[in-house]
């Protein structure tokens, strides 16, 4: 099947999208005809949503055309429910991301975002601080300078939905700076981040051959460097990534339907995707790959004996040699790739295959929805996202904005569940990213200089990119033992991050983070400081940027209480200022109402 | 028919232990009366047993772990791994006289397949030790069945002959040895023991310890997985009564993070958090007066791992506990590349750990009361892919301990093949041996019945034993 990236298209009419209510269409003597009519254009218009999130019973009637002389406009979206949204698209917002949601509406906004280009790149923001210059202490052999610019990038660079979705495919296609050794392993993961970036508002299938091609996942999973066979030796390709590709990347382990659930035979088995011959085949078709070295320079440093080469290898495709290339046959899912076709060739077969797998959609969708929006979804809306991965409305398959359009945008992630079972928790990465933007944090000496916060005893028990296994940090169908979620046949994910020491560990680390910040990186409190003798106005704003108001009044009431014992006034002390304010952060970022996000 | 979903049986079981013990009245001397008291005797005694799961995360490669020294098997061996001439090191074959100081010589003369002796990888001098001198054993090509399996029944993929799910995948096989159920599965078979062990512990969150992550082994139907980090339990020190220049914010966090919520994420997240808090406490102060001299190497968390592990052995009187499990785990064993640098150093990792361990329970006098054994996700493949190896199902594994019939190989030697019958392609060992007879043996050493033990592995009767012999 052809694929290819799409530009923002027309907005198909999906009735879990917005709509444009009846009485708000222009005249029909104001339209003008457009190339490109839909809810992008629309955003412009003075059109207001049937309802926010709701709009499940209308039947389309976005293309509608464009408008000559918009009026302002405001959707006038309930904070709380602006913010709920702007929580499952970024990491956190600023008031004037609010306005910006409620001057385009969800649709609108997704669109400016999807058009929006990417923030500067990774390897871009570590060359531009010097870490690609050789120094004595071996930074060529260091993974640190990969952590600073990943906590930077969480923290403050500005294309957060972009940013946010491609941490999220990062917690699939996993690659892990953990394990990498060699030249330039911050390099290394850097390529891989900024790939996920460049390609994550693209087509799946474009970026499944990129993420493939990294020099990372080739590092991780042990593509670089693969060899064909050797009857002479008994030497076997390696069949690391045919598996990973299937298992985690693509399809998974059992044949799905479209809502997600598997398929299951009249005896209630569910079939596998693949056998061990699927993996042994296709591991053919990943032999003849290694780093490029073709771009690099060697540089002769005074304190070593040998050269060290500059940063191109870890940001270019890895290289094909035809020569270390099986040329057997290979058969795997049904489909025969010739013996002897070219590497290439046999690259975009085996792809191909994998992209049109029909489980391809439900597979990443179910997932994606998980990292954004909630642990358990409902089959209906995992269906809704997969048909939107199958089909974009305009005939396109893997257009990705499609996918997080339809997540975003759908019914259940815009309806505030009311049942005690909905949400998921917040990982403990996405809540530190998410205090730093809340909080304003600032590095004094501009490196960012924020390391593996891995450790469970202290630290935040993950960071990012590194993740402990291609498993990710946690698996899509984690159940914590012994809880009513595995009473209820639910999972929850993210708990498999959570225990007796990960929950201590976190807490304290934090209250260090909000006292003192981590190193040069450090938060700013001025803008708390006109709500600081007034505990209440205080709590709203906080509540609102961090949770969408999701602690409820009654533990409001309780924080302000204790709060209040302590008074503050402009003439309080900065410390006792600070005090207030990190005891508000600490009281709300710990309480479970936060914790979990629905 | 594989069943991974335990009946209630280890439930019932407990309900008529209890009805037991309590019985014999408050003056029997428990000890004296362990014959009649039948299912309720070994797991009410008053001496102390601990069972450690020490997991290879990623896969274990067998073939250089346990190692064919004789010379026609050796040739073999490094015929298939791209050996060098003169028995060389060479692709992933180690030379052969780098396994001079870890030949095994078992305790009696024993015949192996094909006559084959083996030798341990050159780092595992401490293990090769122990086994020497009795205090380990070795089981051959273990790993997961649901019943046992010819090459012609694996190969028929006929439902008469069931085989575990997804093998060859990480997440799953590590979750079959912890649980017998692929992953997603909530309890391990460690957790099935400790149900029935929990009374008899004062602390019953003591009964099933990770010092690793979170790990579906020690997690029962009753008992709780109880997590603790390498330098003991860590305490919420913002909730212990004051933080930010304010006593009512610690005491509200406390209440805040601990309280019964009825969402029920909510409330799993904060039951967590209770149980830490409570727990912080008693397991620390118990933890305090311990004093071990064995030394544990620092800068490597997998001994850290064990020496936790044995610093709560000490501190068991204190903390009322006679029957543990425990886990701790090293990862990095996924060595499709690199297995020739990479190996070597797990190797030396888990032979100063376990050595550390295996001293420190000497020091504690209870050598003969904790059985370590080792597990992974999977065995791997012979063959080699050029400088590492694929996924593979059985494996060869280590029990250790003093109480450990050791100088000793169970099971049934694999030939050192490509070709034959005991494998399934590449040298992927088809298992001899079950995961729950190796699981059975160690729970009839840890005090369960023959109904306890079939309620804990329920496919147990598939097998011709559940005693491999290793524990006596």
């Amino acid at each position: 099947m052809e694929f290819q990236d799409t530009r923002p298209v027309a907005h198909p009419e999906n009735r879990d999208e917005p709509v444009v209510s009846p009485q708000a269409v222009p005249a029909a003597d104001s339209v003008q005809s457009s190339p490109l009519p839909g809810l992008g254009l629309l955003g412009a218009l003075s059109v207001a949503l049937a309802a926010c999130g709701g709009g499940g019973g209308g039947s389309g009637g976005g293309s509608t055309g464009g408008g000559t002389t918009p009026t302002p406009v405001n959707y006038n979206y309930a904070p709380a429910d602006a913010a709920r949204f702007l929580l499952q698209a970024q990491f956190a917002f600023k008031d004037s991301d609010l306005a910006a949601l409620n001057a385009k509406g969800y649709d609108g906004w997704l669109t400016a975002q999807f058009d929006t280009p990417a923030n500067q790149t990774g390897v871009a923001w570590m060359n531009a601080q010097g870490h690609n210059i050789p120094t004595s202490d071996g930074n060529y052999f260091g993974s640190s300078p990969g952590d600073f610019m990943i906590w930077h990038a969480l923290m403050t660079d500005t294309d957060q939905l972009r940013k946010r979705c491609a941490l999220a495919v990062s917690e699939m296609m996993v690659a892990s700076l953990n394990p990498f050794g060699g030249w330039w392993p911050s390099y290394v993961i850097a390529g891989y981040w900024d790939t996920l970036n460049a390609h994550v508002f693209g087509n799946f299938r474009t970026l499944l051959e990129q993420i493939t091609l990294t020099p990372a996942v080739g590092a991780f999973l042990n593509t670089a460097g693969n060899l064909k066979e050797d009857p002479a030796t008994g030497r076997e390709p390696d069949e690391n990534y045919a598996r990973e590709v299937m298992q985690l990347f693509t399809i998974g382990l059992y044949e799905l339907n479209i809502d997600g659930t598997p398929k299951t035979d009249l005896l209630g088995n569910k079939k596998e995707t693949y056998t061990q011959s699927d993996i042994s085949n296709l591991a053919r078709v990943f032999t003849g790959y290694d780093w490029d070295w073709s771009k690099v320079t060697w540089t002769n440093v005074s304190w070593l004996d040998y050269d060290v080469p500059s940063t191109e290898f870890a940001t270019s495709p890895m290289a094909f040699n035809a020569d270390n290339h099986s040329m057997l046959e290979v058969k795997f899912l049904g489909v025969t790739i010739p013996a002897n076709t070219p590497g290439p060739d046999a690259l975009k077969i085996a792809l191909d295959t994998l992209f049109n797998h029909p489980n391809v959609g439900p597979f990443f969708g179910r997932q994606m929805i998980q990292r954004l929006v909630t642990s358990n979804p409902s089959p209906a809306y995992v269906s809704r996202v997969a048909a939107k991965f199958n089909d974009n409305g305009s005939g396109v398959r893997g257009d990705l904005k499609a996918v997080w359009r339809a997540i975003l945008l759908d019914d259940e992630a815009r309806t505030l569940p009311t049942n005690n079972t909905a949400g998921k928790l917040r990982e403990p990465m996405i809540r530190l990213a998410q205090f730093a933007r809340t909080f304003d944090v600032y590095s004094t000496n501009g490196k960012w200089e924020i390391y593996d916060l891995s450790g469970s005893g202290w630290g935040i028990g993950q960071s990012p990119l590194r993740s402990p296994s291609v498993f990710n940090f946690f698996r899509p169908g984690y159940v914590p033992p012994q809880t009513a979620i595995a009473a209820n046949g639910d999972v929850a994910p993210e708990f498999q991050l959570h225990n007796e020491t990960t929950v201590a560990g976190f807490i304290n680390f934090f209250t260090s983070v909000m006292q003192d910040g981590y190193g040069d990186v450090k938060p700013d409190y001025t803008a708390m400081m006109p709500n600081i003798s007034n505990s209440q106005a205080l709590l709203d704003w906080m509540n609102l940027h961090l949770s969408a108001n999701q602690v409820s009044p009654a533990t409001i009431a309780l924080i302000k209480a204790a709060i209040d014992v302590h008074p503050i006034d402009a003439s309080s002390t900065d410390f006792n200022k600070r005090d207030r304010i990190c005891n508000c952060i600490l009281l709300l970022m710990s309480c479970p109402e936060y914790l979990i996000q629905k | 028919m594989y069943n991974n979903r335990i009946p209630d049986l280890n439930r019932r079981a407990f309900m008529k232990r209890a009805a037991a013990i309590a019985g014999l009245g408050a003056a029997a001397p428990i000890a004296l009366n362990l014959a009649s008291v039948g299912e309720a005797a070994a797991m009410d005694a008053t001496d102390y047993k601990a069972i450690v799961c020490c997991f290879f995360y990623g896969g274990n490669d067998y073939a250089n772990t346990v190692i064919p020294y004789d010379l026609p098997n050796y040739d073999l061996y490094s015929a298939i791994r791209g050996g060098a001439s003169g028995r060389q090191r060479g692709g992933v074959a180690l030379g052969h006289s780098e396994l001079d100081g870890t030949v095994l010589t078992t305790l009696t003369p024993q015949t192996l397949t094909n006559d084959i002796r083996y030798a341990l990888a050159p780092e595992l001098t401490g293990v090769a030790s122990l086994f020497n001198t009795g205090h380990a054993a070795i089981q051959l090509n273990v790993g997961p069945l649901v019943v046992p399996l010819t090459l012609a029944q694996y190969q028929s993929n006929s439902k008469a002959y069931p085989q575990p799910p997804k093998l060859f995948s990480h997440n799953d096989q590590s979750s079959i040895w912890q649980s017998l159920g692929s992953e997603g599965a909530t309890v391990g078979w460690g957790g099935r023991m400790g149900d029935l062990a929990m009374a008899s512990n004062g602390q019953s969150l003591m009964t099933c310890i990770s010092a690793s992550g979170n790990a579906v082994f020690v997690s029962g139907n009753d008992t709780l997985q109880y997590q603790i980090s390498t330098d003991g339990a860590v305490p919420i020190w913002p909730a212990k009564g004051w933080v930010f220049g304010s006593s009512e914010t610690s005491t509200l966090l406390k209440q805040l993070i601990t309280e019964p919520r009825s969402h029920v994420m909510e409330n799993a997240f904060n039951v967590v958090t209770k149980r830490s808090m409570d727990m912080e406490a008693i397991v620390n102060a118990a933890l305090d007066p311990v004093t071990l001299t064995t030394h544990f190497d620092q800068t490597n968390d997998f001994a850290k791992q064990f020496e936790i592990v044995a610093r709560l052995i000490a501190a068991r009187n204190a903390l009322g506990t006679k029957r543990q499990v425990f886990f701790v785990s090293i990862g990095g064993f996924d060595n499709h590349d690199g297995l020739m640098t990479n190996h070597p150093k797990l190797m030396a990792t888990f032979n100063s750990a376990i050595t550390s361990f295996y001293n420190a329970t000497v020091e504690l006098g209870v050598a003969n009361k904790v059985t370590t054994f080792t597990a992974s996700d999977f065995g791997r493949t012979l063959a080699y892919n050029g400088d590492g190896s694929d996924h593979g199902w059985g494996s060869h594994h280590f029990v250790i301990g003093g109480a450990v019939k050791g100088g000793q190989f169970y099971g049934t030697a694999p030939h050192i093949s490509l070709e034959t019958d005991d494998q399934v392609g590449q040298g992927r060992l088809l298992p001899s041996t079950a995961v729950d007879q190796m699981a059975a043996t160690l729970g009839r050493w840890f005090g369960l019945s023959g109904s306890e033990i079939t309620s804990v592995l329920p496919n147990i009767g598939n097998f011709a034993t559940a005693n491999l012999g290793f524990m006596g």
